[in-house]
């Protein structure tokens, strides 16, 4: 129940934080620990070092910046959700982020600690690659941008180099006719997904679909963009058929976990339910 | 409508009885100052941790804790060898060849699942016990775990005790009524292999104990959440080399219980070994994680059932051979494969009934008296199959149920095995609880929402919550098992400035046993509940006990109540006596009163305390033949009889509450999600002593069948026996989120057979493993579906869809 | 050599000091260092909430928490809703309406409902399971829960708190 001896860092700046992940090895950066610190408790993970960043000033805000919203790395997941501007403008983000574990949970977890835990089966992570979003990413030597697409690699493990530290997470503006949905399929509401779906139309003055993006969550190591029910959307009228004949293609290329909750068949084919689930219910909210 | 008295002994109206004050209890509880064992610091007190087998099954080679000892902050470290120093093994209750096994409160020689105690460390916190452990070397020789009843039974089956020489602990068969006659009239023989999970009681307090040895006395306080310590002081005087008379146990508040709070006496004796050893108090708080391996499990039972029936539906006779797999070691076992015995036909009054029952042991945790003991699976067995017969004959399983329900004015019932159902009426129960959720409308909706390929389905069920049992029943196990009856112990003592008291052998873990025992007493003595004082927890030097000591079973309003009512009678004809001395009346003339004596019609009076002055501090004034002070004890037997061992038939328990449970829900043929759109209860436990705390248990009870149901399982690999199910991210406690809002309603059919009319309640019997199975199988039904096992996650009904629909 | 340091931070209104190390959690510097035992611990994975205190005015599980990321705090834990003897109306609710039975999820159900109703002082049913969805009852199966809640809403809208 306790995590093993570490020593505990508290740097004042996120300069500070980075060159402090860079001289120690073994150390792991501390947000809203909703995460981390469970598994120090079951002592599945037990860094030497844990650098505690939830002091640093100026890490949590939402704002929208040449058309994208831009979030602050220890922005919560309470704020995330409830945020007027990314309820509007990227409502996706929003949904997924009110699906995490429960009220205390959200109080403290925090957007850029979901996503650099990297577990496919949470939900921000899946409502990230469907939005391509960014990251902004500091190490001692400077700055770079990591897009989603490239930002995730396996289980638990992301593009990040152990001396760097997410400073800002980057989602577009909805455009206009742009209808989303974040949907799981869970034994309790609040848990990790079986199967997950972040689906994303947008369609042009003629109603045709111009762009869709699809993304599955616990269909692999990590979320997954489902390109071939994309493809089946892109320059199509979202009818109902459409809908249904494009997810039937949402389990190609997945490789789903399989345990106590579900096998990997099972959520292979959960993946096409939900995501025609998902893709009815985007399409349902798209507005003028 | 004729007055409700308190008892004929007693005929004082109830005013108190049967009210739904608020407790006494919750003041502390909601201000966070209620006590609990991990709450207790105790001066120079150390903190242990387990460390705990990652095998299912193996041989310890070696153990060696030469550097754990060596870590600053380490005290002490316990293994086999002190173990084998403090302890004879438990006894068993189960005749040979199984009375044999070998159980000890640690690992000895071997490992028989995962998550069984292998070493304990004390030191001076519990971070460095936890560090300490992972320094203990052990060397493991891995044997092939054996994790199916059906498997353990097999010869070639890998040995869980290889010296009792077989899995089979126990095997014996009860023959009730002529079963062969039954099945040669039947017109159709219905068969069904059913299986009941294993889940547990899960309350959000695990377990706790905190051992501190007094070398000064010689006394060893031991503090601990165990539901009914008294009990198990059998266990621990036979097996622990300590002086029983010095051994003093201590319950403060309890978070619970549920039943998994029964066995927690190997960590009592296991803790105590450390501190006596460590020379210091030490304290023990059980991880999330020890309990889901460890700490208990209910029984799991596979079923081979064949049911004899007619046409019309009526069940002539039952014939089942139960596995029940029962974990790594006896220990209340084979109790729960017994306890079918207490209902035996369940509500229903066909008379021909063969049980084969056999207790498997095998590689996985050990299990417990969780929530309905051995009733559970039994009673939705019966349910399961019930509802099959009516589905093979094409008849509403409503309606079969109904037509087989033990009549009204057939109670008292004697059911097969002997079992005599107090009272209650199940065709009214069951028809309330269907208009609770609008059964008929459904009903007519029912056909058109299948064409609309909406799977929604009704259920329907009736549990009986058996309570106060016979302990005699453990003789039907094994004939020299000296154990027989029921029984209860209060004490009540009037102050000397009038003021009551009550002290009851009783474990309260949510119960709120003080309120309704201060409810009982002042409808005696006409006062407030405000007026008396339950000395709150258990300490087993003030608080009377006997081996049967403890808040289980659903018995306390029987058996408590009875001792507390036995006790308050005792101290009134005591007080009566003297105020009728000093009011020159006889004791029949005398009224209680707010607080004082009155001659009935007069208004002549004496105060409790005036009372209380003559029995303390002025006995000369008290008349001839009086003792002095104002104190009784009183112990409340249950008026049972012992078996008829020829033809294993027993009455086990005096009262029969009984759950009738109804629900709509809706599978999503898709996933094989189940929502529960409506769910209602009716609830009949006889005369209820507050009604606000029965409520309060139905829905706990029906919340807990409804998460056994649909949520939780013990999940074990199938190659290691490793539990996967191991923390509460898989072991799915249901949140707000899934339990639904639950309608209750209420019936009093009073017991015949106890002094108030009171039954036992509080277990409440799981219902909604029958109500939940059963609408699944009605909302299927167009593809024939049959549910045959008690848990039922989504991809299990999906994968039922699916094979349906090919 | 284990670091140890004292921590300030300040419990229910008063300024409280207290060793800890860095592995030290704060629902066990709240209840071994500084002695309140009302929070309290039902799981190792920070399910249960039975931990769930207010830190800087939002519930968290104190579980999972470090007691250095206290630090400075404002910590109100259930020791310090009731003022001079005198319930909170969240306390009397669950009192009144039997929203309890061995009470040891309570303190942590107290804390989330105190948050819930902070933010939103007329919650439907919906938004009050959803608030309490963090907290786990195995006696009540949460009917009486929610009860109680509602009638700590109607309770504080008419007295204020």
């Amino acid at each position: 129940m306790i995590p093993k001896s570490f020593d505990y860092l508290r740097p004042s700046t996120l300069q500070e934080a980075v060159q402090m992940l860079d001289r120690y090895e073994e150390s792991k950066v501390l947000a809203g620990g909703q995460s981390l610190i469970a598994l120090m408790k079951l002592r599945l993970a037990a860094p030497k070092y844990i650098v505690d960043i939830t002091r640093i000033p100026g890490l949590s805000y939402v704002k929208e910046e040449r058309g994208k919203l831009v979030i602050g790395a220890l922005t919560t997941h309470d704020t995330v959700e409830n945020s007027p501007l990314i309820r509007q403008k990227c409502p996706i983000l929003s949904e997924a982020a009110s699906r995490i574990g429960d009220q205390q949970i959200r109080n403290r977890g925090t957007i850029a600690g979901t996503l650099c835990h990297a577990d496919p089966s949470a939900d921000v992570p899946t409502a990230f690659l469907a939005l391509d979003g960014e990251v902004v990413a500091l190490s001692p030597s400077g700055e770079r941008v990591i897009k989603a697409s490239e930002f995730f690699v396996d289980f638990f493990t992301t593009a990040l180099n152990p001396n760097e530290v997410v400073r800002e997470v980057r989602v577009p503006v909805f455009s206009p006719r742009t209808g989303s949905a974040y949907i799981k399929h869970a034994r309790r509401e609040g848990d990790f997904a079986i199967a997950a779906v972040a689906a994303i139309v947008t369609l042009d003055a003629k109603g045709v679909c111009k762009s869709a993006s699809i993304a599955l969550g616990s269909a692999g190591p990590t979320p997954l963009r489902a390109v071939e029910v994309e493809k089946a959307l892109v320059g199509k009228k979202l009818t109902d058929d459409v809908i249904v004949a494009a997810s039937e293609l949402a389990d190609r290329g997945i490789s789903p976990p399989s345990d106590i909750h579900g096998s990997a068949e099972y959520r292979a084919e959960m993946a096409k339910v939900f995501t025609k689930r998902a893709l009815r219910l985007a399409v349902s909210r798209i507005g003028g | 409508m004729a007055e409700a008295i308190l008892s004929k002994e007693i005929p004082v109206p109830r005013k108190w009885v049967g009210t739904p004050i608020k407790t006494k209890e919750a003041p502390r509880l909601i201000t966070g100052r209620g006590r609990f064992v991990d709450d207790i610091k105790i001066p120079n007190m150390l903190y242990a941790a387990f460390l705990r087998s990652p095998y299912a099954h193996a041989k310890i080679k070696r153990i060696d804790t030469s550097k754990a000892e060596k870590l600053p902050g380490v005290v002490a470290v316990v293994t086999q060898e002190d173990v084998l120093k403090w302890c004879k093994p438990y006894p068993q209750i189960v005749p040979p060849p199984a009375d044999k096994l070998l159980d000890y409160p640690i690992a000895v020689d071997k490992v028989r699942f995962a998550g069984e105690p292998v070493a304990a460390v004390a030191a001076t916190e519990r971070a460095i016990a936890e560090d300490a452990c992972e320094l203990i070397e052990v060397e493991y020789e891995p044997l092939p775990p054996v994790l199916d009843a059906e498997e353990a039974l097999k010869p070639d089956a890998p040995l869980v005790h290889e010296e009792v020489g077989t899995n089979l602990a126990w095997h014996e068969v009860f023959d009730y009524g002529d079963v062969d006659k039954a099945f040669a009239e039947a017109d159709k023989v219905i068969s069904l292999k059913l299986h009941h999970h294993r889940y547990g009681g899960a309350p959000t307090e695990t377990h706790a104990v905190v051992a501190d040895y007094d070398k000064g006395t010689g006394v060893l306080t031991i503090y601990c959440n165990n539901q009914m310590p008294m009990f198990c002081m059998a266990l621990i005087g036979l097996s622990f080399n300590f002086p029983t008379d010095k051994i003093r146990i201590i319950t403060p508040d309890i978070g619970g219980g549920f039943g998994s709070k029964i066995l927690s006496y190997t960590y009592m004796m296991l803790i105590s070994i450390l501190a006596l050893k460590a020379g210091r108090p030490v304290k023990w708080m059980e991880d999330r994680r020890e309990y889901l391996a460890a700490g208990t499990h209910c029984n799991e039972a596979t079923f081979y059932v064949e049911a004899a029936v007619k046409k019309d539906g009526t069940i002539l006779g039952i014939k089942a051979k139960t596995l029940h797999d029962v974990g790594a070691y006896l220990r209340y076992e084979p109790v729960g494969a017994l306890l079918w015995i207490q209902v035996s036909s369940g509500p229903y009054r066909f008379k021909n009934l063969r049980m084969d029952v056999n207790a498997l042991v095998t590689n996985k945790g050990p299990v417990a008296p969780i929530r309905g003991y051995g009733r559970i699976q039994h009673l939705w067995m019966l349910e399961r199959t019930v509802e099959q017969v009516a589905r093979q004959l094409s008849l509403d399983p409503i309606e079969v149920k109904l037509k087989n329900y033990v009549r009204p004015e057939e109670m008292p019932y004697v059911a097969p095995s002997g079992a005599t159902y107090d009272s209650g009426d199940y065709p009214t129960a069951l028809k309330k609880a269907l208009q609770m959720i609008n059964y008929e409308a459904w009903r007519k909706k029912q056909k058109e929402l299948w064409k609309q390929g909406r799977y929604i389905g009704i259920g329907a069920a009736l549990f009986q919550d058996s309570g106060t049992n016979n302990f005699a029943q453990v003789r039907l196990i094994y004939k020299n098992n000296p154990f027989s009856g029921n029984s209860r112990m209060a004490e009540m003592w009037m102050d000397e400035f009038g003021r009551i008291i009550v002290a009851v052998g009783s474990n309260p873990h949510g119960q709120n046993h003080e309120t309704v025992v201060s409810q009982v007493v002042a409808d005696v003595f006409g006062v407030t509940p405000d007026d008396v004082f339950v000395v709150p927890g258990f300490d087993s030097w003030v608080h009377g006990w006997t081996g049967h000591a403890g808040t289980y079973a659903s018995q306390f309003a029987v058996s408590g109540i009875g001792a507390v009512f036995g006790a308050a009678k005792k101290l009134r004809e005591k007080i009566a006596t003297i105020a009728a001395h000093m009011l020159k009346a006889k004791p029949e003339e005398l009224v209680f009163k707010d607080g004082k004596v009155w001659v009935k019609g007069t208004d002549r009076s004496v105060a409790f305390w005036q009372v209380a002055n003559l029995a303390y501090r002025n006995n000369l004034e008290l008349p001839e033949g009086v003792e002095p002070g104002l104190r009784v004890v009183y112990a409340w037997k249950g008026p049972f009889k012992l078996p008829d061992m020829k033809k294993k038939t027993l009455n086990a328990t005096l009262t029969y509450s009984y759950q009738a449970h109804a629900c709509v829900v809706e599978v999503d043929p898709e996933t094989g999600k189940v929502k529960i759109l409506d769910y209602a209860v009716v609830d009949d436990c006889g005369v209820p002593i507050n009604p606000g705390i029965v409520e309060g248990q139905v829905h706990g009870s029906a919340m807990n069948g409804i998460a056994a149901a649909l949520y939780e399982e013990y999940v074990y690999s199938k190659d290691t026996g490793q539990l996967l199910s191991s923390t509460f991210m898989d072991y799915l406690f249901p949140t707000t989120l899934e339990i639904p809002d639950i309608k209750v309603d209420h019936m009093i059919s009073p017991s015949p057979f106890t002094e108030l009319g009171t039954k036992g309640v509080g277990e409440g019997s799981l219902v909604p493993l029958g109500s939940i199975a059963g609408a699944i199988e009605d909302a299927l039904s167009p593809l024939g579906v049959v549910i045959t096992d008690s848990h039922n996650p989504p991809e299990r009904i999906y994968r039922m869809i699916k094979a349906a629909k090919k | 050599m284990v670091e140890k340091r004292k921590i300030k931070l300040t419990v229910n209104g008063v300024e409280m000091e207290g060793e800890a190390e860095p592995r030290t959690l704060l629902v066990h510097f709240i209840r071994d260092t500084l002695g309140l035992t009302g929070t309290h611990i039902g799981c190792d994975t920070g399910h249960c909430g039975c931990c769930t205190i207010i830190m800087n005015g939002v519930s968290v599980k104190s579980c999972m928490v470090l007691a250095y990321q206290a630090e400075g705090a404002n910590i109100l834990t259930i020791e310090g809703l009731a003022k001079e003897g005198k319930l909170h109306p969240i306390q009397e609710a669950f009192w009144e309406n039997h929203g309890l039975q061995c009470g040891y999820c309570t303190p942590g159900q107290i804390m989330s409902t105190y948050f819930l109703l902070s933010r939103k002082p007329k919650p439907t049913e919906e938004e009050i399971r959803r608030g309490l969805e963090g907290n786990y009852c195995r006696c009540t199966g949460y009917i009486n829960i929610i009860k109680s809640v509602k009638a700590a809403a109607e309770k504080m809208a008419k007295g204020g708190s």
